[in-house]
């Protein structure tokens, strides 16, 4: 009887087992493939075979996309719109939450109303661009900052977690006569660092990973991002017109397909840096959204 | 607050009025701080919701914001246009079934993933199971659908090259190029992006499950399944029930489990045209592409209102049936 428990149990862990590992292998194999992809001769990579490591291997496919101007650009510009906007959304989101996490403020009701509104409804696309267009953002670099810089829902994981901070700490440092602007930048801001960090990452990848504003709203090609031109080179070459077309003949070996992987492996890595950094403080910080949102 | 230093008598002073003046002065601050908010919603969240006029009116993008009121009402003849439109079909159809086909396979795959997870006794395996399976939430669209090319495309698609190379089929299948495979294709992507993602959320309610309950029902001979099927899953009710009332609420955007519009935009083409093309992308082409912003806003409006409906009744059910809701 205890003996076929044990056995059960062990085909059970087995079928589990095996199961993860498949599933850890194709979330896991994609990534490796492009980036053994990334490092092989593009026109030997259309003859297929190479799935382990690279067959023919080359660093040409990141020379040329370095020597591209082109690709450089939207480079620095995700690099630049990610770091102010993410600062400037963190800095605006943190200092209306900080207002809004205390219980005593008057009309708090009516903020509430307001933000959980504007949350679950929206005036749609066309309305927007109406509105950007009438500011004067469309095709300025500013489109990927200002409407992006306070979202409602970091606003309440925000003023969850700023209302879990002790209030004897605000307290003692009203005693010692500071204002609410030292308050929020000397005490309250330097404690939060598991939430900022959340709301950091989710910001910087937002902003890393944009290309729909880029697409809908700037027409400049000075201001496209790298996000935008992977989608171009990617839905060029996915159209059944010219799949094979080679990006860039000069080039030895250089095919469209792995300018892709190699711009792909250019996205991911600085995802892939932050990502280990910030992992312990986002799972406590998607919770705080679950629960409260 | 709680730093007055001299204790209000009730009753003096200038009533009711002055004292929540008093109140707010001393708040002025905060007040500030929250105001910055409150512009700043007004200008892009609720500017653009008074936007939502121009679906009844013929709008001219040259009129600018002050159009949207100036402009002459058409009454419902968009709404109209849209309806009779000899696509309309075919966008009403692409979007129901890719979005139900999301609820159907990719609501349920996180909770399995916990409920495996939470069987796990080696923690590092565990834990980095899990670390890979939110990675991909964190890459976007476009790299998504990058892969995919590389894996399926008929020319360079590694599964053509490994179908053909083990004699499964003769010819290149047209993953990318097939009207037949796009609702696999985006159900299949979407499901492999967000699956660990949503995990966080299920293991963080077993989590809370009490251990005292498994050891009692071990001590009663149940063996893992029945855990899993008495303990584990009704101890997750909740969660799942204000997981799947998002789902649901979210299912014509595709939200909880992967934009459908980026999908049927990037991995759309001329050839999977006929199932790939849902409101949105159409929404989009003839607005944004095609400058006809009224219609546009109205094919918008009739979805976002859907949304909501959606959203307040499946909550209402849930609530109903279960007795755990989002609101």
């Amino acid at each position: 009887m205890l003996k076929s428990q044990r056995q059960k149990d062990f085909v059970f862990d087995s079928v589990i087992y095996v199961v993860l590992f498949i599933i850890m292998l194709t979330m896991l194999y994609p990534f490796y493939y492009v980036l053994i992809a990334s490092f092989n001769k593009g026109s030997d990579s259309l003859l297929g075979g190479v799935y382990l490591w690279p067959r023919n291997f080359t660093l040409e496919n990141y020379r040329v996309f370095m020597d591209d101007p082109k690709w450089v650009k939207a480079f620095l510009v995700s690099v630049l719109r990610t770091v102010s906007g993410t600062l400037l959304g963190l800095l605006l989101t943190s200092i209306v939450a900080y207002g809004l996490s205390h219980r005593d403020l008057l009309f708090s009701k009516v903020y509430f109303t307001v933000i959980v509104f504007a949350m679950y409804f929206s005036g749609g696309l066309i309305p927007y661009y109406v509105v950007l267009r009438s500011l004067g953002l469309l095709n300025s670099f500013a489109v990927y900052i200002i409407p992006s810089m306070l979202s409602t829902f970091f606003l309440l994981i925000a003023i969850s977690f700023f209302r879990e901070i002790p209030a004897e700490l605000k307290e003692s440092a009203h005693i010692d006569g500071a204002g609410e602007l030292t308050i929020f930048f000397r005490i309250i801001l330097p404690v939060s660092t598991p939430v900022l960090a959340t709301m950091a990452l989710f910001m910087g990848v937002g902003q890393w990973n944009s290309w729909l504003d880029s697409a809908y709203f700037v027409q400049s090609e000075e201001l496209r991002t790298l996000a935008f031109r992977m989608m171009e080179v990617i839905n060029k070459s996915n159209s059944p017109m010219d799949s094979l077309a080679v990006a860039n003949s000069a080039s030895a070996g250089v095919t469209s397909f792995s300018l892709q992987v190699t711009s792909m492996v250019v996205s991911i890595v600085p995802i892939i840096c932050v990502y280990p950094f910030l992992q312990k403080y986002f799972v406590h910080g998607i919770m705080l959204g679950s629960v409260k949102g | 607050m709680e730093l007055e230093t001299q204790p209000k008598s009730p009753g003096t002073g200038g009533g009711r009025r002055s004292f929540l003046w008093k109140r707010f002065k001393k708040q002025k601050v905060l007040h500030l701080f929250v105001g910055l908010g409150m512009i700043y919603l007004l200008i892009f969240a609720y500017t653009p919701m008074f936007g939502i006029l121009m679906a009844f009116k013929d709008y001219s993008i040259s009129g600018g914001i002050k159009g949207i009121f100036t402009s002459d009402w058409v009454g419902l003849r968009y709404f109209d246009e849209f309806v009779h439109d000899y696509q309309f079909g075919k966008l009403v159809r692409n979007t129901l079934v890719l979005s139900l086909l999301k609820v159907i396979f990719a609501f349920p795959a996180p909770i399995l993933l916990a409920i495996m997870l939470n069987e796990v006794k080696h923690m590092a395996f565990k834990r980095f199971v899990q670390t890979i399976s939110y990675l991909p939430h964190f890459i976007s669209w476009v790299v998504v659908v990058g892969v995919s090319y590389a894996f399926l495309s008929a020319d360079v698609g590694v599964v053509n090259k490994a179908l053909m190379a083990m004699g499964f089929t003769d010819e290149p299948l047209a993953f990318l190029t097939s009207p037949n495979y796009f609702w696999g294709l985006a159900v299949g992507s979407a499901v492999w992006k967000e699956m660990g993602w949503w995990t966080i959320i299920f293991l963080a309610a077993i989590s809370g499950i009490s251990p005292s309950l498994y050891e009692a029902a071990e001590i009663d001979g149940a063996g893992r399944l029945a855990r899993i099927r008495y303990i584990t899953l009704p101890g997750m009710k909740g969660t799942i029930v204000v997981v799947l009332v998002l789902t649901i609420g979210s299912i014509l955007g595709g939200g909880l489990v992967g934009s459908n519009f980026e999908q049927a935009y990037l991995l759309g083409n001329s050839i999977n045209n006929p199932t790939s093309e849902i409101v949105q992308t159409y929404a989009f082409r003839v607005g944004l592409s095609d400058g006809r912003f009224s219609y546009a806003a109205a094919i918008d409006l009739i979805q976002s209102v859907i949304s909501v409906a959606l959203i307040f009744s499946s909550n209402y059910i849930a609530k109903r049936v279960s007795g755990s809701s989002l609101f």
